[in-house]
């Protein structure tokens, strides 16, 4: 295929982490600034932690892993200046942590979970490519969530 | 004063269903069993088997982002023992000084092996940790609790 990819960038904000009842993984949902387009990330229990903690701003006795890169960042003077979510193939996201550092910037290969974590502590932009929202899974999406939201509110009363 | 230690291996124990990495100094006569998480232990048992997930993990990322830059990571110590919390540190070389970043062992540990750079820990560190109590837990393990590292 020769289509031309749309990678403009469209910003998101972590509208929450939900526990995937099915698979008892972690859903990370996404949303672009008018709540029109929404980006289900599946992750990892530690991720999904990890991006939780940093979401109710809770710092943790001891540096969880992506602190520790927070941490190792600041020290040598790099700066974590945007995340972006810039391919899916067969179901699996990629994305790209920008370190900036004396001017220059560079782009490291990460999973969207790692990427998102580390957005939220350097407290900075996270973005995916329009093509990358374009060919998100499924239609009918967001009544799936819907659901799911049912179920997360259930059992986060218990 | 400080020990270079090696990791040994990875237990399972059931009865906290936690994960324990085992340092044992080059002797073998002084041990550290250091209690870590399921995820901090998969990261660890991935370096130490040399398995290349299809993705980085999180602690392939972290040096990722510092052979990016051209840090080098020294080595990982583990410093202190308080209210049984271990502490440790990660010494990097970069630029032309050296720096030392607060970090858990565990993160320590599963970052320097993947840089394949020595671990330490402090002598007090090893005179602090109860061997005896631990030994008799280690009598009391039995053969199953091992069966984890075989799959």
């Amino acid at each position: 295929m020769s289509v031309e990819q749309n990678t403009d960038l469209v910003p998101l904000k972590v509208h929450g982490v939900l526990v995937d009842p099915n698979t008892d993984t972690q859903i990370v949902i996404l949303r672009d600034e008018s709540n029109a387009d929404v980006l289900p990330i599946w992750v990892g229990t530690a991720e999904g932690t990890s991006i939780r903690l940093a979401l109710e701003d809770v710092v943790p006795p001891r540096p969880m892993s992506h602190d520790l890169i927070t941490s190792l960042s600041t020290h040598l003077g790099m700066k974590i200046s945007q995340v972006v979510v810039t391919d899916v193939q067969n179901n699996t996201y990629y994305a790209t942590v920008h370190v900036s550092l004396n001017g220059l910037e560079r782009t490291v290969d990460s999973r969207p979970s790692d990427a998102i974590a580390l957005a939220l502590r350097a407290k900075c932009p996270i973005y995916v490519t329009q093509d990358v929202l374009k060919r998100r899974a499924g239609d009918n999406l967001d009544a799936w969530l819907a659901k799911l939201d049912d179920k997360e509110s259930q059992s986060s009363e218990t | 004063m400080i020990t270079q230690m090696n990791v040994r291996g990875l237990l399972f124990d059931p009865y906290n269903n936690a994960y324990i990495v085992i340092l044992r100094d080059e002797e073998n006569s002084d041990m550290l069993p250091i209690w870590v998480g399921k995820s901090e232990a998969s990261a660890i048992s991935f370096a130490l088997e040399n398995v290349a997930p299809p993705r980085p993990m999180t602690h392939d990322l972290m040096k990722s982002i510092l052979d990016n830059v051209d840090a080098k990571i020294l080595s990982a110590v583990v410093t202190d023992l308080k209210d049984n919390t271990y502490y440790a540190k990660i010494h990097l070389w970069y630029g032309d000084s050296e720096y030392s970043i607060d970090s858990r062992p565990s993160d320590a540990i599963a970052l320097a092996l993947r840089a394949e750079a020595p671990i330490f820990t402090k002598e007090e560190v090893l005179q602090k940790q109860n061997s005896e109590e631990l030994e008799r837990w280690l009598e009391n393990l039995k053969p199953e609790d091992f069966g984890k590292s075989e799959t």
